[in-house]
């Protein structure tokens, strides 16, 4: 990294750009779920999407590396934009962390991480499982290498699909409501080592109802509306004295009284 | 369990006609003679617009208005028709049966009605082969369990240059396919199917080996046997029996033929009673297990060799199905649909038989693995597809968005999985296979059922030999599900935890 942090602190993200959205329109059918999103993003920073179930949160992370592919607007990731033509190469460098983990379940939490490595960049086995096993041991899993997916818990499970995504040394992490799907008691586990990522300075685009984290991590808060941004602006500003009445709605719902 | 159901349901299938010393009495109290018959032996048998007509048809008519009783006519295949007389079906089988003393062991014959011989048939102008003793070196077709595969074989052929089929104008579309070079048959059904639909064939040479033709009963049916003989005299006596021969054999009957039918009257008979058909004769397997064996060996590859080309090609019509190119997956839903939608043995048949229309000519064995190939390939692949589709769609969005394009995401991460799903369907695919391998015995190939037929039609105990087919079977299947149950215990961690999920953090 190239970004100078403060160790446990948000970045204000005033590196180069690293992601920069345009105009993004995305309709399945009929419905228009994503209408006119444009963002930036520059090194070291921490984005924050917040909004309500069915606000567009999930179609906009996917239609940045095209597990959606938009109906209109651009992408651009560093000096590409992104399409069918660079498509394979550009996801290589974005990271994506799923809601429901996602792990391959023949393979064992170590060939979870060094699958892509080997088999996308042809690393040697030797020190794709010297890399793997780093990986496991900044997510707290060293013990768990050698288990299947099926024999670890929920929290283990989305640290070890954070390893993966991490294994292709991406330059932006996507995280799509990582702790939605966990039991209480595990959301802690995961959200430790997603913080210890942002305090590294790597730049992030976070979807979560986790409002004490996002607060706590984020560089940049956006507010998702019916497939708008509709305020936008640090998390002190967004949490403290949001100037749309939809946010104060959707923050006091989601806070509690 | 199994061998003792079937033992009981041949049991209770055996209750057809009556049988016993009085067989005769029995006929004339029902007031109904059934007769046996393969009809695709013309001049003596054929079926012509949904009726039975020939040479045989006639004069067995005419023996059931000399005894005072109907005739009922069943066609039947002929490997299957002596076990079926055996066994009660019919009362007579009349279907050109030549006499011989191999027959004559197990069932019992009327005096000789026609004389007759083997000859040979070739492409025309052929000139490789003459007469018999140009045989050796050719592929020789016959109908199988006739006396034209005995007269092949007592020309000292091997067993391998004779090949065997269901009826006679499959022998004879082979050699016009070039699948063969000759084929040996009864003269007068030979000359009778070149003049009626084989222009490329002739006859060659005259009889090389003389036969009588005789009507075959029961062993036990004695008496029948009588009466049937005594019929025979009267209508060789009073003319009909020149009359018939005349508009079935298309020239008038020899001058000579009716004494020397007379001076031959004592060559029938045998027939000496082995005991029941449904008496399980351990002595017999002596013999057939080698053969059943071998037969059994050969069901075996055929489905092993079948199994190893259609599982790729399956899983290229799975992955062609599934494409986003359209013409692709069109041609392969195409596919599979023809495939499924029409009997495997139709399959076989348009491969071996109708190919050679546009020059594709295969040899038996070739045809028998492609056509059981293409067939399990569509299957195959249907169970591939739905194991790809049974896939969570995470696994791929997972994969790509780790930059892997679509053949690695496949390759790494949805085949691996889907080979693990589709296992236990595709062990059912595999047996099913192994029993549809049967089919194609109908071009000429010696595999297991192929073999049990055989030799359960001269045996005497059908039932011997059947449960020996059964048990083999089994013998193949059985061990093939239990491997495969096994090798699902192995790799259980990924559908089910080895130990319950540690929820603790490390
Ligand atoms: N593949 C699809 N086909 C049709 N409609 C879809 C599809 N994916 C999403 N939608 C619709 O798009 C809208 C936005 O969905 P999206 O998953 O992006 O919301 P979200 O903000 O991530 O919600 P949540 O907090 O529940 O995850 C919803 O109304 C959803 O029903
Ligand atoms: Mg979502």
């Amino acid at each position: 990294m190239t970004t100078t942090t403060i160790p446990g602190s948000p970045t204000n993200g005033s590196g180069p750009p690293v992601l920069a959205i345009r105009d993004l329109h995305k309709s399945f059918g009929k419905l228009e779920v994503l209408k006119g999103i444009s963002l930036e993003m520059r090194e070291g920073q921490v984005s924050v999407l917040i909004g309500a179930s069915g606000s567009g949160k999930s179609t906009l992370m996917r239609c940045v590396n095209r597990l959606e592919t938009p109906t209109q607007g651009t992408v651009r990731f560093r000096d590409t934009e992104i399409g069918p033509a660079n498509l394979t190469r550009v996801r290589r460098e974005i990271g994506f962390v799923f809601q429901r983990f996602n792990l391959f379940p023949h393979l064992t939490a170590l060939e979870n991480v060094t699958l892509a490595p080997r088999c996308v960049l042809g690393a040697p086995a030797e020190q794709a499982e010297r890399e793997a096993r780093e990986l496991l041991e900044q997510v707290h899993l060293s013990a768990k290498a050698d288990n299947y997916p099926a024999e670890l818990s929920g929290g283990q499970q989305q640290r070890v699909a954070i390893a993966r995504a991490l294994a292709l040394r991406p330059a932006l992490l996507m995280f799509d409501e990582p702790t939605s799907a966990l039991d209480p008691e595990l959301v802690g586990e995961v959200l430790e080592v997603m913080r210890d990522l942002a305090a590294e300075g790597r730049t992030m685009l976070i979807a979560t109802h986790e409002m004490g984290f996002a607060r706590e991590v984020a560089s940049h808060v956006m507010f998702l509306h019916l497939g708008q941004i509709l305020e936008e602006g640090p998390p002190d500003q967004i949490f403290e004295s949001p100037r749309e009445a939809r946010t104060r709605e959707f923050l006091a719902r989601v806070l509690g009284p | 369990m199994f061998p003792v159901l079937l033992a009981a349901l041949l049991l209770l299938a055996g209750g057809g006609v009556a049988r016993a010393e009085n067989a005769l009495e029995q006929v004339r109290e029902r007031g109904e003679l059934v007769i046996g018959t393969d009809a695709t032996y013309p001049p003596f048998e054929s079926k012509v617009g949904g009726r039975l007509e020939g040479f045989d048809i006639d004069l067995g008519n005419q023996i059931g208005k000399e005894l005072g009783v109907k005739v009922r006519w069943v066609n039947s295949a002929w490997d299957g028709i002596f076990p079926a007389l055996r066994t009660g079906k019919f009362d007579l089988v009349m279907s050109g049966v030549t006499i011989t003393d191999e027959r004559k062991q197990n069932l019992l014959f009327s005096r000789p009605y026609f004389l007759s011989g083997q000859t040979l048939a070739r492409r025309r102008g052929d000139r490789r082969i003459g007469s018999a003793d140009d045989l050796p070196g050719k592929i020789v077709c016959v109908q199988q369990e006739t006396t034209g595969q005995t007269a092949a074989e007592k020309r000292g052929l091997p067993p391998e240059s004779i090949r065997k089929f269901e009826t006679l104008p499959e022998a004879l579309l082979a050699v016009r396919n070039r699948q063969g070079d000759v084929a040996v048959g009864d003269l007068p059904a030979l000359r009778d199917l070149i003049r009626k639909g084989y222009p490329e064939l002739e006859v060659i040479g005259g009889v090389f080996v003389q036969e009588n033709v005789g009507i075959v009963a029961d062993p036990r049916s004695g008496d029948l046997i009588r009466g049937v003989d005594a019929a025979l005299q009267r209508i060789l006596d009073d003319g009909r029996y020149g009359r018939m021969y005349a508009l079935w054999l298309g020239e008038p009957l020899p001058a000579a033929d009716v004494a020397r039918l007379n001076g031959l009257a004592a060559v029938g008979g045998g027939g000496v009673d082995s005991g029941s058909a449904f008496t399980i004769r351990w002595d017999l397997l002596q013999n057939a297990l080698p053969l059943l064996l071998r037969g059994a060996v050969t069901t075996l590859y055929i489905t092993g060799l079948t199994l190893l080309i259609g599982t790729p090609l399956g899983l290229l019509v799975a992955l062609a199905r599934l494409s986003g190119f359209r013409p692709l997956s069109t041609a392969a839903a195409f596919y599979v649909e023809v495939i499924r939608g029409t009997p495997l043995l139709l399959q076989i048949f348009v491969i071996y038989f109708v190919l050679p229309a546009v020059g594709i000519s295969l040899p038996a064995f070739v045809a028998a693995v492609l056509a059981l190939t293409l067939n399990a390939a569509a299957y195959i692949g249907e169970i591939f597809r739905a194991g790809i589709q049974s896939i969570d769609t995470g696994q791929m969005e997972a994969a790509r968005a780790l930059g892997m394009d679509y053949g690695a995401a496949m390759r790494w991460v949805i085949l691996p999985q889907t080979v693990r799903r589709v296992l236990p369907p595709l062990t059912n695919e595999a047996v099913a296979l192994l029993k549809d391998s049967s089919l194609v015995s109908v071009i000429a190939l010696t595999e297991l059922t192929r073999v049990g037929r055989e030799l359960s039609t001269n045996s005497g105990s059908p039932i011997t030999i059947y449960l020996a087919v059964a048990v083999l079977y089994l013998a193949m299947t059985l061990p093939l599900t239990y491997l495969v149950r096994r090798l699902e215990d192995r790799w259980q961690p990924i559908s089910r935890p080895r130990a319950k999920a540690v929820a603790a953090k490390p």
